[in-house]
């Protein structure tokens, strides 16, 4: 595939996580999420395109089901069913957000994070732009007061560190990539299954209720 | 073969359950998979002990650290499946669960004591991650089992947090794989191979790899900072899960960072992981001992109680050498010691109906027998004399004086602080005039039995180690 095509699949993903850290909607950061995956999962099929290895033909529609389809589905069926249309607040405000976000960008591209970023010399940019989306994915986890808002960091977080193995050549093989989907499989459900005891329980996605382990 | 055995008891276990609605036959069967998994973990250390190592498959392989965690995991998980039986049953006849509660809890079980031995003795790095994260999964519901406001926000903090710290620990796992891409790797790569490429390892991408590595299974093992779900989850899960955190889960998350370890102390040299090992473990001990003091919940001063020892662990291991032999023998005699702990823990919960610790008092008139095992645990756990874990404290401590004397002295320090931080509690607890409404009872023998052959067995390998876990813990010691 071609590189400028890659710069330009990473170039979504990283503008998927400044959505997500800037979308006040629930729907809109699952769509977010959506792409985001998509992206992920083209790159996956990249990478049976080089190595026709049919195993990794597997892996491409396992994500594509899995990540693309079902969780989206369960998100929204779960938006639909507790009426969440707007995301519970951050901690920071927009303006200090992206301040945040061009910072940690900026950590990414250093030299500290070259021993990293030229695992592969050639792959260096894209490796950049994946390792500035995991420290993202970490603060959207970390900024977010929402449950849902929170499972869609860490499935984001999850998207990017496999988008970092690729271009770093640490692929394992099929085997193993089918093992930590199905994990991830088996991770949404129950997530999605504890947002809806959360609501249940507390009436509301907002994870600073949750003030009953304070002694 | 054994292995094998295993993992078919387990899974074959929780798919009946699934499908029957006999209540003792569900326990019966939990307690018959618990068995096989405690004859094959013995069958295999014994292996072990003689011949190195265990590789029934490819996939699976066991050497002496995974043989000791095994046998500690097939010891743990018989026990607190028998008092399982019979908590659950009280719990039932107060009406605090129901049947599907409890058949629920049983497949949950089954299928994380099936993740805890697939992740001890996964030949893969990956392999493994995926088992402990199995462990996260199938747990999060038995720590939100009573589905109170209080578990549920435990349970949803165990999961989001456990699932941060390992997705970094899988980023750092990976990492490790950039030795095996020149190499053509894209096949099975066993840790035995990484070890052997560990020379091609570019010496800054191994040191934030293990920072990745140490952060993510640190969140597992409990290392302070990445401690803060631990508490909670312990205190509201039940008393028998509980034990099966501290005791088996904990050895399996930290044998993944020692095996990790050596393969970057190849690349960089042992300074690096030991530094940050002995600084994660003080900083542990220092900040369990000081929270302990002012415990209000029992479970949770047990829960802290886990940090301090995996601290004691950690700096340990930091030491090398003799500081691994001691933190290994620390590992086992912490792992019984808190079975004992949490299941007399849950005796008391039974019995005032409390996890408080103002709750509880005159607990040795009230609860007799559960009194002395609780007390025995916390004499044994704070290192008291003469029991082993006095023994290995002291031992990593004399390691470190030599090598590390701030450090050794700061640990010293803070160990005394735990001991009369616990002390303290169990003084309330224990010898204070009990309430006049409430019963005298110590009645149900499976409530007891259990945590007693612990106390008897964490006391009789204070004075005697088995020749072949001498064996084991040696080569653990050379190897690590």
């Amino acid at each position: 595939m071609n590189i400028l095509f890659l710069k330009f699949l990473f170039g979504v993903m990283f503008l998927t996580l400044v959505f997500l850290h800037l979308t006040k909607k629930n729907f809109l950061a699952t769509v977010a999420y959506s792409i985001q995956s998509l992206v992920i999962t083209i790159v996956l099929f990249n990478s049976f395109l080089e190595t026709n290895n049919f195993y990794l033909l597997l892996v491409v529609f396992l994500s594509l089901v899995i990540k693309v389809i079902i969780a989206p589905i369960f998100f929204t069926n779960l938006i639909k069913k507790h009426a969440l249309a707007f995301s519970v607040s951050t901690y920071f405000s927009t303006p200090l957000i992206l301040i945040i976000i061009s910072i940690l960008t900026f950590i990414a591209y250093s030299d500290k994070f070259l021993p990293l970023t030229s695992i592969i010399p050639n792959n260096q940019a894209l490796l950049s732009i994946a390792l500035s989306v995991i420290f993202m994915s970490l603060f959207l986890i970390i900024n977010r007061k929402g449950a849902l808002s929170q499972i869609i960091g860490i499935l984001s977080l999850e998207n990017s560190i496999l988008a970092f193995i690729i271009f770093a050549g640490l692929e394992q093989s099929p085997g193993l990539q089918i093992g930590v989907i199905f994990n991830m499989f088996i991770w949404i459900i129950i997530a999605s299954v504890f947002i809806s005891m959360i609501y249940k329980h507390f009436g509301t996605l907002n994870v600073t209720s949750m003030k009953n382990l304070k002694d | 073969m054994e292995l094998l055995f295993i993992i078919a008891s387990f899974i074959g276990t929780a798919l009946i359950i699934v499908l029957i609605k006999n209540r003792l036959v569900i326990e019966l069967l939990s307690i018959g998979a618990s068995f096989v998994a405690f004859i094959s973990s013995v069958f295999i250390a014994l292996k072990v002990s003689v011949f190195g190592i265990y590789t029934p498959l490819v996939f699976l392989s066991v050497d002496s650290l995974g043989s000791i965690i095994m046998l500690i995991i097939g010891l743990i998980c018989l026990a607190t499946t028998i008092y399982s039986v019979e908590y659950l049953r009280q719990e039932t006849s107060k009406n605090i669960i129901g049947f599907t509660r409890v058949k629920q809890y049983f497949i949950l079980l089954n299928l994380f004591l099936m993740s805890m031995f697939l992740a001890a003795s996964a030949n893969n790095p990956i392999f493994a991650w995926i088992f402990i994260e199995a462990t996260t999964l199938s747990t999060a519901f038995l720590i939100s089992f009573y589905n109170k406001p209080s578990s549920l926000e435990a349970a949803w903090k165990y999961l989001i947090i456990n699932s941060i710290g390992l997705l970094l620990g899988f980023l750092g796992t990976l990492l490790y794989f950039t030795t095996t891409t020149n190499l053509g790797g894209n096949d099975f790569v066993s840790w035995q191979f990484l070890q052997d490429n560990a020379h091609n390892f570019d010496p800054m991408v191994a040191k934030i790899a293990f920072i990745f590595v140490l952060i993510g299974y640190g969140t597992k093992v409990g290392l302070v900072p990445m401690h803060t779900w631990k508490p909670d989850a312990y205190s509201k899960a039940p008393a028998p899960i509980g034990a099966l955190l501290s005791g088996a889960l904990l050895p399996v998350a930290f044998a993944v960072i020692l095996k990790l370890k050596v393969i970057t102390d190849i690349a960089v040299g042992p300074l690096f992981s030991h530094n940050l090992l002995i600084f994660f473990g003080v900083l542990s001990i220092a900040v369990a001992a000081l929270i302990m003091f002012n415990a209000k919940n029992y479970k949770r001063l047990l829960a802290y109680s886990s940090i301090e020892n995996a601290g004691v662990m950690a700096f340990g291991f930091g030491l090398g050498g003799l500081g691994v032999f001691a933190a290994t023998l620390h590992m086992i005699y912490h792992s019984f010691v808190k079975v004992v702990l949490f299941l007399s823990s849950g005796n008391l919960l039974l019995r005032y109906n409390s996890d408080k610790i103002k709750n509880v008092k005159g607990a040795l008139s009230v609860v007799p027998v559960t009194s002395v095992l609780f007390i025995s645990g916390f004499l044994i756990v704070t290192g008291t004399p003469p029991f082993g874990i006095f023994l290995t404290k002291m031992q990593i401590l004399s390691v470190g004086i030599n090598t590390h004397p701030v450090a050794s002295i700061i640990a010293l320090f803070f160990m005394a602080i735990v001991f009369i931080g616990f002390l303290k509690h169990v003084t309330s607890m224990f010898f204070e005039e009990k309430q006049v409404d409430i019963e005298i009872s110590d009645k149900h023998i499976w409530l007891i039995i259990p945590p007693l052959i612990f106390l008897v067995l964490v006391f009789g390998l204070s004075f005697y180690i088995p020749p072949f876990l001498y064996t084991l813990i040696s080569d653990v010691a050379v190897k690590y």
